[in-house]
Formats: C-alpha cells, sequence, structure tokens
C-alpha cells in the first residue's frame, strides 16, 4: 500500500477549499472501488502526496427531480441509483446500468461520479450518460463550470479535469413520454463481471413509428467513449427497416475500428458489437 | 504519513484509536480489534471474503480505507450471535443446510445475507443469489448456501 | 442393515466455529516476535541469475533477514525439482530468488523491491509444441527432449492395429485443456517458528500434506525429519493446490525462523498465489477412434502430453491415472495410450481436484459425441452400447465380477436420461433452434468412471487414533487432512457407529505431524476410504476392549455383547447389561485401561505390469453420469448452463448432506472449468493475476442441480463407502461441449469455452 496523508472532507466548500490549496498534490476517494486497487498496486501519481475523502460529504449524495431535469450528486452510490423510483422512472436506462455493475458491495460503495472520472473502458454508467446528455458541474475553488459528458473524455483513464477539480452533479433531461431506453451488457459471467461491451440506447417514435429521437452509445468500444451518431441518422426521421438494424451495427462496428485499430479483441468484437446493436434496436424500435 | 485518530463503532462497541492512513478497514479490524473473522481473499473487491455491514450495508472491507470508516457503525461475524451465545438464525440455519465446507467464504456470505433479510424477511430465490452475487465460494456450488438463507428466512418469520 | 450414525445428514462436526467466525485459519494465527516475509519473484521466464544485491533491502530499518539460495542449510532442490530459492537460473516468473523478513507487512514489501537481481535473459519454451520442437531450449539441461522424468505411462491392450482394420468408421481428433487455477478463497500462509522446548522448528499454516512438507523442510534444513512437527491449520479450501508452493513457504519460513530466532508469517497476496501455486495441468490430447457401423468401438489409440511447467511433482503420478481412464468407461478390446509430462518456462501443473480426469474425460466424451453423430446414432445409444457392465474386462484387464466391483453405468445412463427427459428435450430442443432466434438451447451427455484411492500410485495407507477419555468424551485424530470437504465429520460418524455411541461425544484433534504417523497424503478421494478404514480399526479395537471389560464386569462371554444406543448389553437378554458412561470410568480409573487405539489401513501394493500398464490398478472404481442443459446466444458467445442432472455410485453414503454438497461443488467447479476459468499468460507472462481475472462462477451462474445417489453393497471402504471428492468435478465440462454442439452443431475442443472460443471457435491472443 502507497503512502499518504488523509484528510477527510467535512462539507462541499471544505472539500473544494482544500483541493484548491493542494494545488493538485491531492487526489479524491469517494467509494473507493477503483482507487483502492490503484493504491494497492501502487498506481498513485508521485505528485500525490495526499488523499481527501469525500464518502462522508452529504451534500454530495442525491437524486433530485426538478421539473424536466434530473439532477444526480456525484456521491450518489450505485445503489442508490439502483433503487431510486426518480430514476426508474425517468431513465431506467441509468438504472439499468448501475444495478448491474459488479456486487451488492461495489454498489454499496461506488459512486457515479467515480465512475465518470476513473472513466474505465468499460464504466457501465458512461454510456448510460451519454445517451441522456447529461451535463457534469464542476467546480475548482470557487468557480463552477458546465460540460457535456459528450466532452469530458480525453481517452482511457484520462478526463478533462483539472486536478482540483471536482465532479459535483450530473444533470439531465427526463425521457420524453413515450421513450423507449435499453441497457444491455455481455459479460463473462453474471456478477462480479467487467462489461466486455455495453450498450445505452434511447429511442422516441411517434405513432406512426417515425424515428422522432435515437441515441446509441456503446462501451469498450471506442478510445474516447462517445454516440454513434451516423448510425442514429440512419433512422432519423424515417419509419425503421429491419434491415437496417444490422446496417447501424455495422456501421458503428466500422467506427470502432476506424478508430480504435485492428486489435487482439476485434475479430470477437466486431461481429459482437453489430449483433448487440441490432439485438438493442430491435428491441426498443417498432420496425416497419 | 501522519498518523489520523479514528472512532469507529464495532459490534456495538466504540473503538477510537491511532493508526496510520493507508490502512484498510480490514488491516484494523482483523489486525487490531482481532475480527479474525473478518476474511481477505484477494484485495481488489472481487471475493467478498472480506464483507462487513458499514452503517447497515455490505462492503468490501479491503476497498474501505480506515479514515474512512470514521464515526460509522461497523457489523462483522463476531457481532451477530446474541448476548448469551447464541447463534443467529442465518448461523443455525447455514449449519443446518449443510452449506459450510472450508468456511472461509462463510462471515462475508453470512452478512451479505443477513443485509438481504434485514431488508427483505422473505426473499425470493433470484433475490438470494443477487443478494451473495458479491462473494465468491470455491466449495459448495452456493446451492446449499441458497437453501440455508431460505431456512433462515423461515426462522426469523416464526420468531416474529 | 440399519445404521444409527451413518448414512445420517448429521451436522458437520467443525460447522459452528466456522458460522461465527471463531475457527483460526493460517493468517489469523500469530505468535509473539514475529517477522513478516516475503519472496522476491524473477523477472523473467528464463534467465541466468548474474548477481543478487540484498544490501539495500538489509540496511532498511526493521529489516532482520535477507535470505537466498547462499542461506540453504540442507538441500536447495525438493521433491519435483522445486528450489527453495533459484540460484544460478529462473526457470519461470513464479521462481523465488530471494525472501526478505521484517518487523511489519509494510517494511517486507518495501525490502523485497529494493532486492537487486541481475538477470541474463535466456531462451523460453512456452508451450508443448515449442518444448517437443527440434532443438528446441532445455528448461533442466538434464531433461532431454524437455520430458518430465518418470511421467511417460502407457497402456497397452489387445491389438490396436489390428482393431483399427476391423473399424468401418475411424475418427482422430485433437483437444486442448487449459491450466486451472485451484480458487481457493483462502490464499496461502506459513508460519515457522523455532520450536520452543527441542531442537526443531514448528509449522503451521495451510498445508494440505503436512508429511510430504515436513519430509522435505526437513531436507532444505538439514534436519531430521522428527524435527520438523507441521500442523495445518484450518484450511480455506485446497483442492490439491495447496502444496507446491506451500512446500517452498515452509522451506524458506523455516530457514529464516532457525536464522533468527524468531517466528516468520508469510501470507501470500492473491497475485502471489495465483503466480506461485500449482494448476490442473494443461493437456494436448490426440485421439483415434474405431468403431463398427453399428457402433460398437473396436480400437482406441491416444497420445497425450501433459504440461508440466518448469518443475513437477505431480504428472509422474496424474499421468498414470490418467492412462488406467483415458479409454473411458468402456468396453473397448484394442488400445494403446501413452502420455508424457512436458517441461516449460511457465506455472507448473500440479494435483487439483480430479488429477487428470477433468481432462481425459473432457476428450473421451467429447469423442464419444463426435462418434455417435459420425455413425448417426444418440449419443444415448452409443453409451448404452459400449459402456462397462457387469462381467466386462477393462482396459486393466481386471474384471468387473458381480459383487467384487459394481458396474451400474448402464442403469444409471437410463435413469438420468429419463430423469432429464434427454430424448424428448434433444427432439424439442433441436426443432426450437431451427429457426432466427439466436438463442439456442441444448442438452448433453457424459459419464465417467473412477478408480478408488490412490491404486498403483502409490502405497494407500491411512492412520487414526481414537481416545475415550473419563467422562466418555471421544476424541479422534487423523493422519488425513481436512480441508473443508467434511472428512472429519465422516470419521466421527464411522466411529460412533462402530462404537454405538452418540455422535455428540466425538471431538477432533488437528492433524500434527509428532502426534499421528505419516499415512501419506490427503489426496485422491481416499480420507473417507483410506484415512476411514484407520479409524472403523482403530473403533473396533477399542470395542473390542470395552466388550471384553464389560464381558468380566457383568460374568458372560463377552462375544455374546454388543453395544447399541450407548448400552452393552447380552443379546437378548436385557438385565445382562452396562452402559456406557458407567463402563468407561470403570475401564480407566478401576482397571487402568487404555482406551486408546490406533488404527492403521494398510491395503497393500497394486500389482501392474510395466510393459502394458495393466494389472489390478485400482481396488474398485465408482462411476457418474450427467446431462447439462444450456443456453447459448449465437450472436455473442455467452453461454449460460441452465440444469445439470446428474447420478453417482459411490458405494455407501456416510452423510448424504456432505455427499450433495461434494457432488454439486464439483459440478460447479466442473463448470468453471469448462467454460469461465483460463490463467492466460502472454510471453510467459501471467495476465490472469487475481480475481477480477479468473472468472470463477459466482451464485448468479448456477444451474439447477438434481442429483441422484446409487449406493452398492461390497466395497472396500468403510461400510462399503468409497470416495467422493473429486467425481463431481469431471462431468461438467464434457457434458456442457456436447449440449453446445447438439445448440449449434458446432464442436469446440479447446478449454474453456468463453466467449470467443463459442463464437469464433478459437480463443484470441492478447
Amino acid at each position: 500500500m502507497q503512502e499518504f496523508d488523509f484528510v477527510k472532507a467535512k462539507s462541499l466548500d471544505h472539500a473544494c477549499t482544500m483541493l484548491a490549496g493542494k494545488r493538485g498534490r491531492a487526489k479524491v476517494i469517494a467509494g473507493g472501488t477503483d482507487l483502492m486497487i490503484g493504491l494497492r498496486n501502487h498506481r498513485l501519481s508521485e505528485e500525490v502526496d495526499t488523499i481527501m475523502d469525500i464518502s462522508g460529504v452529504g451534500e454530495l449524495a442525491y437524486i433530485r427531480e426538478e421539473g424536466e431535469l434530473i439532477r444526480i450528486g456525484a456521491g450518489t452510490t450505485h445503489a442508490e441509483l439502483a433503487l431510486s423510483s426518480i430514476l426508474w422512472e425517468a431513465a431506467p436506462v441509468l438504472s439499468m446500468a448501475a444495478k448491474s455493475i459488479g456486487s451488492p458491495q461495489i454498489r454499496n460503495r461506488g459512486t457515479i461520479g467515480g465512475n465518470i472520472i476513473t472513466s474505465a473502458p468499460c464504466a457501465d454508467t458512461v454510456p448510460a450518460l451519454l445517451v441522456l446528455d447529461a451535463a457534469l458541474l464542476l467546480r475548482r475553488g470557487e468557480s463552477v463550470r458546465q460540460v457535456q459528458i459528450a466532452d469530458f473524455f480525453e481517452g482511457p483513464y484520462r478526463v478533462k479535469a483539472a486536478e482540483d477539480e471536482l465532479l459535483l452533479e450530473i444533470s439531465f433531461r427526463r425521457l420524453r413520454d413515450g421513450a423507449k431506453s435499453l441497457f444491455d451488457k455481455l459479460t463473462r459471467r453474471n456478477a462480479l463481471a467487467k462489461a466486455r461491451m455495453n450498450i445505452a440506447v434511447i429511442a422516441l417514435q411517434d405513432k406512426n413509428k417515425v424515428v422522432k429521437d435515437l441515441r446509441i452509445s456503446l462501451g469498450s468500444t471506442t478510445p474516447i467513449p462517445c454516440r454513434f451518431t451516423d448510425a442514429e441518422r440512419l433512422f432519423l426521421g424515417k419509419v425503421p427497416r429491419r434491415e437496417d438494424f444490422l446496417k447501424a451495427g455495422q456501421i458503428i462496428s466500422s467506427e470502432m475500428v476506424e478508430k480504435s485499430g485492428y486489435r487482439w479483441s476485434t475479430d470477437y468484437k466486431k461481429p459482437v458489437v453489430e449483433a448487440l446493436t441490432a439485438a438493442a434496436l430491435k428491441r426498443v424500435l417498432k420496425a416497419e | 504519513m501522519k498518523k489520523i485518530r479514528v472512532s469507529l463503532r464495532v459490534n456495538g462497541r466504540i473503538f477510537t484509536l491511532e493508526t496510520d492512513p493507508n490502512r484498510r478497514l480490514i488491516d484494523v479490524l482483523r489486525e487490531d480489534l482481532n475480527f479474525t473473522g473478518v476474511k481477505e481473499g484477494c484485495g481488489i473487491g472481487e471475493c467478498g471474503a472480506c464483507t462487513v455491514l458499514m452503517n447497515g450495508k455490505p462492503v468490501n472491507s479491503c476497498l474501505v480505507l480506515i479514515g474512512q470508516a470514521e464515526g460509522s457503525e461497523v457489523v462483522t461475524i463476531e457481532g451477530l450471535k446474541g448476548k448469551n451465545g447464541e447463534l443467529h438464525p442465518l448461523q443455525e440455519a447455514f449449519i443446518e443446510a449443510g452449506a459450510v465446507q472450508c468456511g472461509y467464504c462463510i462471515p462475508g456470505m453470512i452478512l451479505s445475507a443477513e443485509a438481504l433479510l434485514q431488508n427483505n424477511p422473505h426473499p425470493t430465490e433470484d433475490l438470494i443469489k443477487e443478494a451473495i452475487s458479491g462473494n465468491l465460494c470455491r466449495c459448495t456450488g452456493y446451492r446449499q448456501i441458497i437453501d440455508a438463507v431460505k431456512i433462515a428466512s423461515k426462522k426469523i418469520a416464526r420468531k416474529e | 442393515m440399519s445404521y444409527k450414525v451413518i448414512t445420517r445428514p448429521l451436522k458437520r462436526i467443525d460447522a459452528r466455529e466456522k458460522v461465527t467466525g471463531e475457527a483460526k485459519f493460517g493468517a489469523d494465527l500469530n505468535f509473539s516476535g514475529q517477522l513478516y516475509a516475503k519472496t522476491v519473484y524473477s523477472r523473467y521466464p528464463h534467465a541466468r541469475v548474474l548477481s543478487i544485491n540484498t544490501e539495500k533491502a538489509e540496511a532498511l530499518h526493521g529489516v532482520e533477514a535477507v535470505i537466498t539460495a547462499a542461506d540453504v542449510p540442507g538441500e536447495n532442490e525438493l521433491f519435483g525439482r522445486f528450489p527453495v530459492f533459484a540460484e544460478k537460473e529462473v526457470k519461470y516468473t513464479g521462481d523465488g530468488v530471494a525472501m526478505v523478513a521484517a518487523t511489519s507487512k509494510s517494511i517486507a514489501e518495501k525490502a523485497a523491491s529494493l532486492v537487486e537481481v541481475e538477470y541474463e535473459e535466456l531462451p523460453a519454451v512456452l508451450t508443448i509444441e515449442e518444448a517437443l520442437a527440434h532443438g528446441a531450449a532445455l528448461v533442466h539441461t538434464d531433461a532431454p527432449g524437455n520430458f518430465i522424468e518418470n511421467t511417460h505411462h502407457l497402456m497397452r491392450a489387445g491389438d490396436v492395429e489390428r482393431g483399427f482394420e476391423e473399424a468401418d468408421i475411424i475418427l482422430e481428433k485433437t483437444y486442448r485443456t487449459q491450466f486451472v487455477e485451484h480458487g481457493y478463497i483462502e490464499p496461502e500462509v506459513v508460519i515457522a517458528l523455532p520450536e520452543p522446548y527441542r531442537r526443531g522448528v514448528e509449522i503451521h499454516g495451510s498445508i494440505q500434506n503436512p508429511y510430504s512438507i515436513r519430509e522435505n523442510v526437513a531436507r532444505a534444513l538439514n534436519l531430521r525429519i522428527s524435527e520438523v512437527r507441521v500442523i495445518p491449520g484450518n484450511l480455506g479450501g485446497s483442492f490439491g493446490g495447496k502444496d507446491e508452493s506451500v512446500m517452498l513457504m515452509a522451506a524458506r519460513t523455516a530457514i529464516t525462523a532457525l536464522k533468527t530466532g524468531r517466528p516468520v508469517k508469510m501470507v501470500l497476496t492473491r497475485e502471489e498465489s495465483i503466480l506461485e501455486s500449482a494448476k490442473r495441468h494443461s493437456y494436448k490430447a490426440k485421439y483415434k477412434i474405431g468403431a463398427r457401423k453399428g457402433g460398437t468401438i473396436v480400437a482406441l489409440e491416444n497420445t497425450i502430453y501433459t504440461q508440466g511447467g518448469a518443475y513437477n511433482n505431480k504428472a509422474r503420478f496424474a499421468n498414470w491415472r490418467a492412462s488406467v481412464h483415458a479409454a473411458g468407461p468402456y468396453r473397448i478390446p484394442n488400445v494403446k495410450t501413452d502420455l508424457y509430462g512436458v517441461y516449460t518456462n511457465t506455472i507448473y501443473g500440479g494435483a487439483f481436484r480430479g488429477f487428470s480426469a477433468p481432462q481425459v474425460v473432457f476428450c473421451n466424451e467429447s469423442l464419444m459425441d463426435e462418434l455417435a453423430a459420425e455413425l448417426g446414432i444418440s449419443p444415448k445409444e452409443i453409451r448404452l452400447k459400449n459402456c462397462l457392465k457387469p462381467g466386462d474386462e477393462l482396459v486393466t484387464g481386471q474384471v468387473l465380477r458381480p459383487g467384487k466391483i459394481p458396474a451400474p453405468l448402464k442403469q444409471m445412463i437410463e435413469e438420468v436420461c429419463s430423469r432429464s427427459d434427454f430424448d424428448r428435450k434433444r427432439e424439442e430442443f433441436s426443432a426450437g433452434n431451427s429457426g432466427d432466434e439466436p438463442v439456442k438451447r441444448g442438452i448433453g451427455l457424459a459419464c465417467t468412471f473412477r478408480g478408488t484411492g490412490l491404486g498403483g500410485e502409490g502405497i494407500d495407507t491411512a492412520g487414526a487414533t481414537v481416545t475415550i477419555e473419563k467422562d466418555g468424551s471421544v476424541n479422534i485424530v487423523s493422519n488425513l487432512n481436512e480441508m473443508g470437504q467434511g472428512m472429519r465429520t465422516a470419521h466421527a460418524q464411522i466411529v460412533a457407529e462402530t462404537l454405538g455411541i452418540s455422535y455428540g461425544r466425538i471431538t477432533f484433534s488437528p492433524t500434527d505431524t509428532s502426534v499421528v504417523p505419516d499415512g501419506g497424503p490427503t489426496v485422491a478421494s481416499r480420507g473417507t476410504l483410506a484415512g476411514g478404514n484407520a479409524m472403523l480399526i482403530a473403533a473396533q479395537k477399542l470395542k473390542e476392549r470395552l466388550l471384553m471389560e464389560a464381558g468380566k464386569i457383568l460374568n458372560c462371554s463377552w462375544e455374546g455383547l454388543v453395544i447399541e444406543d450407548e448400552i452393552i448389553q447380552y443379546r437378548g437378554k436385557e438385565k445382562l447389561s452396562i452402559t456406557f458412561d458407567e463402563l468407561i470410568p470403570r475401564c480407566i480409573m478401576e482397571r487402568g485401561l487404555t482406551l486408546s487405539a490406533q488404527g492403521w489401513y494398510n491395503p497393500g501394493p497394486e500389482e501392474l505390469d510395466p510393459e502394458t500398464g495393466r494389472g489390478n490398478a485400482y481396488p474398485s472404481y465408482i462411476y457418474g453420469c450427467a446431462v447439462a442443459e444450456i443456453r447459448v446466444n449465437t450472436l455473442t458467445g455467452k453461454l449460460d448452463v441452465d440444469r445439470i442432472t446428474a447420478a453417482y455410485e459411490l458405494g455407501r453414503v456416510i452423510n448424504p448432506q456432505i455427499v450433495k454438497g461434494q457432488l454439486m461443488g464439483g459440478l460447479i467447479q466442473g463448470m468453471g472449468y469448462g467454460i469461465m476459468e483460463d490463467t492466460e499468460t502472454k510471453e510467459g507472462y501471467l495476465i490472469t493475476r487475481n480475481f477480477d481475472e479468473l472468472m470463477l462462477p459466482t451464485s448468479l451462474d448456477i444451474p439447477e442441480i438434481d442429483i441422484i445417489l446409487y449406493e452398492t453393497d461390497q466395497n472396500i471402504g468403510p461400510y462399503g463407502a468409497k470416495g467422493i471428492g473429486e467425481i463431481g468435478v469431471e462431468l461438467s465440462a464434457p457434458a456442457i461441449a456436447n449440449a453446445l454442439f447438439h445448440a449449434t452443431g458446432r464442436r469446440v475442443r479447446e478449454l474453456p469455452m468463453n466467449l470467443e472460443r463459442v463464437l469464433l471457435g478459437r480463443a484470441l491472443k492478447r
């Protein structure tokens, strides 16, 4: 285990003041489900001399409904997300993603903020938040900024945030009436498993089956998690055709290969990305 | 590395200690407080042998820094027995169902089951499987453990 | 025959301590003044060690010792050529080159990173193919061809050439299995302390086989065997695994304990455990089988290479076991089998539940289905036609004489198939699979048989001491070891049954090498068979002693006395009786008798012909048959097992609850081996380092399980019991492979059947 000093943030202000004071020499711990493994494996950067615990900051743990807007504190645990009736009603895609994570023990500690900040390629809440077009609220010292989640990632395990910046909140609009959503995940076993790949989809069709809105995101697919807008455009404003489900999958798999290169796993991932996409679209979209 | 002062309640007793901040909850429970029923299997939260209840919820004590446990209420397997040494219904049920083989996963397994029964005294089989899905057992294949949780659920219902 | 104690699902003798957390495992023990030890492992799969500089590590405050091969007082090479410390050369990444001992875990960790080792990399052989290639680098320069010493075992029955001439159909297939980690949840622990009262060393820890470890530690320390005392604690699972690496840990810590005069504790991290401990041998098996059109098998030839890794002391035994079972539970007149162990610069093979059977049975039973498909008959039919029946001759030449060795396999196949509705589901699933739905269902069958005990592998002795105390409590101690399998409970039931007393009287003491003499290792499902027989013999001696004394007290001939329900009574004469509680104090306090007896079971050696491998390989055999039902997503390769129906013949069931627990646990371990678990390496380095990569089955992965137990009489074990520890693990993988073929029409001949293999038919290498 690496060595460090430990401070416990008493409040949000306290946390931000301390972070600002440490000028990048402090690392935040929330649920610890990722960071503790990093500490065990000596992966903490040598710059860092202090671990600041925000797990006790109650101000960061909430799920609120404000009109059309859903606001989630970054310190909310996966278990809290998975149990929230507000979420199951407003954005089941996120509830399903949270419920699928690791194990009860992991879900009781791991937080949505941590999932985003660690930004593992297989992070389950990330594709869900991408299709929800979530906005992130960050604070550095006294200044606060908002950024779209789609603009937040730099690469695997890298985000565009300063070392002394704290993620406060994730917000998004609730699903529109009649919208369907889905989260699916392929794993090597049925619990305690990282996603080999995961997929989140939101779809809205009018009564004539014309697609008004479609958002697709897959995890463990591209270096920077993203929505697949080319595939989405295939359906927008049209009545879906069955053959387009697989076509959408092929568009996504080509994009994957283009962005990630042909890797050891591509022989497997390419057909599976196509199949997962087609299967998910088939479930959320009514075709001709 | 500055030592920190931590107070926490374990199995109903308050402990205050000064310790290095890079120790985990499991280290303090096992080494300082002698609750050796908390077992270490992997150190990365993947086996659940170190499961304890923290503020009523099962967590992997290998993934909690001791400083994070400040002010919390922790229950280990040692905290389940009654005042006069009588076994908890889950402990009785694990014995009756033959759910114990090597026994190494059992403390964590029982605590995960306890958290389930606290919230849902009459869980379905699927909920039982879900509740213990973070606890690996290499001996039993889980079947007799699931049976034990069902038996415990009935025992608790009878007592109430 | 009606029994009072055996055949009942009594509570485990050690369950209470385990559910309360009071049971101590190795890591829970601490001794005053103890040091914490950590091994410095090799950085390369194969390299020359140029220099080891321990100065920086030794200079660290709190470091009490840094030891290397130079500090080994006795022999540095232990059984199977495992070095206590690699000296001139490292042969795989788990080799230890040094060990540090310090006053805290964190200092030990830091000190280990300060030991500087200079290496010169050497070419490494990492696979069976590389090891056997012409001109391959040698793992051990004195093991030509990289063949492991004493691992070529063979079986020759009939004339295999003539057999193939008679065949209408000949199939040739190659199967492969992976290295498999035991995945016991407790990582290895050893604590060595200088003997407090005499010269020598005392060793505690998660030790499966205390006697062989004692012998090896004595060799390394240049002590006499009697100067080493080994007391295994509660083991958090072992399955064959807590052996070679624990032997090395014991030697290293014992050396340091005697050098520093302090207790030395070593607890492995999970990563170290996976790196340094044995694995189930990886197999490459080439099979050729010939059959007549009607389905009668006429010849089988197989050549099997078992990957042994850098050092090995188990392939010499496991390959022999495989040679007896490599033709499966079938009557095949012409058989030619050869097995070879192969050295590689990789993690090494050892004992893992089944001891060659999980590999051999996967190959054999896959092959049977392939043959059935080729012949156009059902998997059930080909097995019913060829399976061993009463009166048949085994490949070893042994005849399955009714009353000697039972042969109920045909009946078991029929019952398992009818209980699982095999024929109907085969048709129903096939019909359902013809549509576009990506999820297909399949059902598959597999059979096995298993020689009981060690057989020709070694002398199958075991010892027990049973002691009746003056308060009527009865303590048992075996020289075989409890690892979770429930052996002590079975022993207690056997002793209580034999003495006619209640089970609650029995207590146990842990195995201790200085208390009971060496009876060999706790392996080969022999805990109940050999260990139980020793208990039975000891209890019978005591019973006889008690009856003789009772006879004197009651003034009657002791031959007419029986003990039942704790009352010693003359048959048919109620008045002529004395209770157990009355008798015991009189024996001990009035007559000065010892009510302690030792039981020693020795079935004698099995005779085998080295030219053909034939002979009395095992005194008896047990049988199993299972049907697995699966669902597989043909677009992703995700496979789930819905249901397993299995039958096992195991002589007499001593405790049905424990027996089912062993079988179900085995089936799930077998399922993990079949579809999930792998220990992947890249260029000789382990990629599977911890449980996040190992993929042991969770509670959400398990199928419904339905088990049928068959009991038979006239078996060699206590009350007719045989061993059941291992057979449970054997059938899942082949039954699932056969179900997968049924579902998809695709045969996977390599394990595990993970996402990639199921979808693409091959694994992907990172």
